[in-house]
């Protein structure tokens, strides 16, 4: 499954930057994370509670930060286990300087699915990615004391 | 003469079943039973690095867990396929072992890790989360094709370019090389037969009972074939004496071929078991029947056609790549092979064929029989070419087939046709059939309003299929030549009781079928009593001395002639006694509606009389042994041959892409009718499977294999108003081979219906240019064909 997207912030490429590796921001900005924690540089265990069509499930895994070009892009290597299956996708997130204070945000990955997720749900998760990029997007704009970004 | 032969009676059976109360295996609560649930592999291919079951055994009301480890440790191999085909260089087909539960690596999604036992289904299940299993994930492959290609990942190391085997069937390939080549025109298509989920109403489900103070085992199991499962299970899965064991399989709601195998879940079931001294139930949910049951179809074909300048077919030519799935399941050898390939004649006289095919293990769930099996993609590649090639040179489909059948033979008078590819017809008429369906589809008018909806823009189609298939499934001697690893004929057992009333033990097995019903028209015909006399009893290996169950429309050819083999004995006996008793000569005699009389008088005794003087022999023929009951094997002189001709017309939507099907003629020639309303609703259910496959079902792999459509939001099965109201006409041409002249119903929809929509949807569409589709024909498939 391909994710893709583009999100418009009001603030510079470094102070996106800075709250993009910064452990306990994104803990408390991701979407159904409930536990994050930094085991090794770049490298994070995360615990995750998601709901995807006619599943949910409690998800926990590995989180890892790879090719950093700060303040410029990296790829966030995703491998998370749960009872109704796993999620393995690498996404490339890419920061670049609209105008001014603009930037904007780029990501392009693909996800795999296995098991039940793969077998009931993967029609509606390109919807569920989109939507809780969206939350994390918003969250993140507020982190960041700026509520002008858009979704593109 | 006949009261019940040829009439539609209603089902007896259909009380208990609309009503609720029908006892299905899930049903089914034994005292002490606990209850299992099975964890499995969520990847296609994967090594088990570490399985770990201490959270889950700690877990209140948890019995015990098992793993792949604990199986491997008790010697126990797996189960074992019924059916060897050979490589074409004469080396056995590849035969992996497929465990009950896999101790090192996993090769579909679905693949059994570890099973919980509990003291309820929940704690079951919620302790089969608790089981933690440690992964490598491999690279898998799900196409048949693909997985024959350097490099492609290997399922089983011992299968070298993922081979089962290879295979050929025909006349010699230079032969057919040297007629096409020399061919006036060839038509080729590229077919996929995409896989189908079977979808049986009712998930599979079974029960081990293993009970210490006999030392005796029961399993109880949603089957097609319990006395086959008894077999397979003691002699080579689990090794337990046959006669200490008793197969039940009760009320089953519905098959369609995926209960036909020996799953591992049954001798799991009576392993845990013997184990725990206790009965287990397994059942299965939905999502685990779609991963779990074996799949049909899933064939990748190159088919090729040559016609001479008259439109006369010299030549055919088929490649076919099989899905065999991650382990070999009990029939699947047979399906691409010697029920595929041997349908390649079809109806025509084509003189020079060579099929080919290579059966391929991939990381998916098994691949073996469904309703049709092999016959269906036969069928499925003979008509897209017949259309195809009708319409590349600019000739009418239905001519062109007249031009090509094989003139009408009965098979007595006439002899059976031989065909290039191993089997002899018994009977047919295959030029009747067609020419009724056009009658009734007023194929004249139909093209006349076609070109006149064309113009205004409105897109209409008709399509063709002239089938045959092999039914009757089938003679043991053949079958064993070619691989079968048990004799396919039929036991039918006929007790009178002292009262006239009669039992009939029978190893077919109905799940769906309405055996109680036209088993009972037959014998309440043949002995001259009433229908309420008599009571079918099948699915129970303690009750039915043997049987090879219901699968291949064999049923009432095989099943109902074993049935007539023993009447034949109860009247024969009952003659003697008849004569004893009205003191006149067993030649003098005449067996009619139920009573023995001397011809030219008036002078009878009754079926009942009988039956009670043979139980109560105090006047009784000298030398005569008590009693009136009869067992008999039947083992079919051939297979049985049923063939029709199916006409679809749709209507494609040039907007959306969206196929209505606004008629759907079927003239199916099954040879005699016991019960015309349930060979019209076996017609009707095989016609809705049939348009099924063409125009919404498919099972989708994805790149990692897996299965991504596995469940009803997904998987689209048709829907009675996705149907119109099937316009269904008969002909008949007894079989001549079998006792009641019948040739089987139970496939014909399935096999006729898929060719016969996608023809009409490429022929509305051929204003287009399009010439082949892939199934099924979705909106978008369609709309994407129409605007590229």
């Amino acid at each position: 499954m391909q994710l893709t997207g583009t999100h418009k912030f009001n603030a510079s490429a470094n102070e996106i930057w800075s709250k993009l590796m910064d452990t306990e921001t994104l803990a408390r900005i991701t979407p159904g994370v409930s536990r994050l924690e930094e085991i090794g540089q770049g490298q994070y265990r995360a615990v995750a509670e998601v709901k995807m069509g006619p599943v949910s499930g409690a998800f926990s895994g590995n989180l890892n930060v790879l090719e950093k070009q700060e303040p410029r892009s990296f790829i966030l290597n995703i491998r998370q286990n749960s009872k109704i299956g796993n999620v393995a996708a690498d996404v490339k997130i890419e920061l670049k300087p609209v105008s001014g204070q603009e930037t904007e945000l780029y990501f392009d990955g693909k996800a795999s699915l296995s098991g039940l997720l793969a077998r009931t749900g993967q029609r509606v998760m390109s919807g569920v990615a989109s939507t809780l990029s969206k939350q994390f997007f918003k969250a993140l704009e507020e982190e960041l004391g700026s509520h002008e970004g858009q979704n593109a | 003469m006949t009261n019940y032969i040829g009439k539609a009676v209603k089902r007896v059976e259909d009380k208990r079943f609309i009503t609720g109360k029908g006892r299905y295996t899930d049903d089914i609560v034994l005292p002490g039973m606990a209850y299992a649930y099975i964890v499995r592999s969520p990847y296609a291919h994967a090594k088990i690095l570490k399985v770990d079951t201490s959270a889950a055994e700690a877990m209140d009301g948890v019995v015990k867990v098992y793993t792949g480890k604990d199986i491997a440790e008790s010697g126990i191999n797996g189960v074992p396929c019924g059916w060897q085909v050979n490589f074409k260089n004469g080396d056995t087909m590849k035969e992996p072992p497929h465990p009950l539960l896999v101790a090192d690596k996993a090769r579909y999604m679905g693949d059994a890790v570890a099973v919980v036992i509990a003291e309820t289904r929940e704690i079951a299940r919620d302790a089969g989360d608790m089981i933690e299993v440690e992964y490598e994930e491999l690279p898998a492959v799900a196409n048949p094709k693909k997985a024959t290609e350097a490099g492609a990942p290997l399922v089983h190391d011992d299968a070298p370019n993922n081979l089962c085997f290879d295979w050929e069937l025909g006349n010699p390939k230079a032969e057919v090389d040297e007629a096409m080549s020399k061919a006036h025109h060839v038509t080729t298509l590229d077919i996929v037969n995409q896989r189908l989920v079977p979808n049986a109403v009712e998930p599979r489900s079974a029960i081990g009972h293993y009970e210490e103070a006999s030392d005796k085992y029961t399993l109880y199991t949603t089957s097609q074939n319990p006395h086959l499962t008894r077999l397979l299970m003691c002699a080579f899965t689990l090794g337990i004496p046959e006669h200490k064991v008793r197969v039940v399989a009760p009320d089953v709601g519905g098959g369609f071929g995926s209960k036909i195998f020996h799953y591992t879940e049954e001798a799991l079931m009576i392993w845990c078991s013997e184990r725990l001294r206790r009965p287990v139930k397994w059942t299965a949910d939905r999502s685990e029947a779609f991963m779990t049951d074996a799949h049909g179809r899933d064939h990748v074909t190159k088919a090729e056609m040559g016609f001479d300048q008259d439109g006369k077919i010299v030549g055919l030519r088929v490649k076919t790549y099989a899905n065999i799935g991650a382990y070999i399941s009990t029939f699947a050898p047979c399906v691409p092979t010697w029920l595929h390939g041997t349908l390649l004649q079809g109806l025509y006289t084509t003189p020079k064929i060579h099929v080919d095919v290579t059966a391929v293990f991939t990381h998916t769930v098994m691949v073996d029989a469904y309703r049709g099996a092999g016959r269906p993609e036969a069928t499925y590649l003979l008509e897209r070419l017949i259309d195809t090639a009708a319409l590349e040179m600019k000739m009418d489909p239905a001519e062109l087939r007249l031009k090509n059948f094989i003139p009408p033979f009965d098979g007595v008078k006439q002899p059976g046709y031989q065909t290039q590819v191993a089997l002899q017809y018994d009977s047919g008429n295959y030029e009747g059939v067609l020419r009724r369906a056009l009658e009734m589809v007023g194929y004249e008018k139909f093209r006349k309003e076609q070109a006149e909806a064309r113009k205004q823009g409105k897109l209409l189609g008709i399509g063709f299929s002239t089938y045959i298939e092999a039914c009757g499934i089938a003679p043991s001697a053949v079958v064993g030549a070619l691989g079968a690893r048990a004799g396919l004929y039929e036991v039918g057992q006929v007790r009178v009781q002292p009262t006239g009333k009669v039992s009939v033990y029978t190893g077919s097995h109905s799940h769906g079928q309405g055996h109680e019903t036209t088993f009972a028209q037959v014998v309440a015909d043949r002995l001259g009593i009433a229908m309420e006399d008599v009571e079918i009893i099948h699915g129970d290996s303690e009750s039915v001395a043997f049987g090879m169950g219901t699968y291949g429309s064999r049923s009432i050819a095989v099943g109902g002639s074993a049935i007539m083999k023993s009447l034949d004995k109860i009247i024969e006996k009952g003659a003697r006694i008849a004569a004893h008793k009205l003191e006149a000569s067993e030649k003098d005699l005449e067996f009619a509606e139920g009573k023995w009389t001397v011809k030219g008088t008036d002078k009878s005794v009754g079926f009942g009389d009988v039956a009670l003087t043979a139980y109560v022999p105090h006047n009784y023929p000298e030398g005569l042994e008590p009693g009136m009951d009869f067992s008999s094997f039947y083992d079919p002189a051939n297979f049985t041959y049923p063939f029709g001709a199916h006409i679809a017309v749709v209507e494609v939507d040039k907007d959306t892409g969206k196929v209505t099907l606004k008629r759907f003629i079927a003239v199916d020639d099954v040879g005699n009718v016991i019960n015309p309303m349930i060979v019209d609703g076996q017609i009707h259910g095989g016609l809705a499977q049939g348009i099924g496959q063409a125009l919404f079902e498919g099972a989708v792999y994805d790149e990692n294999a897996q299965l991504i459509n596995g469940s009803y939001m997904d998987y689209t099965m048709p829907r009675a108003d996705d149907l119109p109201s099937f316009e269904l006409d008969r002909q008949v041409t007894p079989c001549p081979h079998n006792p009641l002249g019948v040739k089987g119903a139970g496939e014909a929809g399935t096999i006729g219906s898929t060719p016969a929509v996608v023809n009409a949807v490429m022929d509305a569409l051929s204003p287009f240019g399009v010439k082949n589709l892939e199934m099924p024909l979705t909106p978008e498939r369609v709309w994407r064909a129409m605007n590229s």
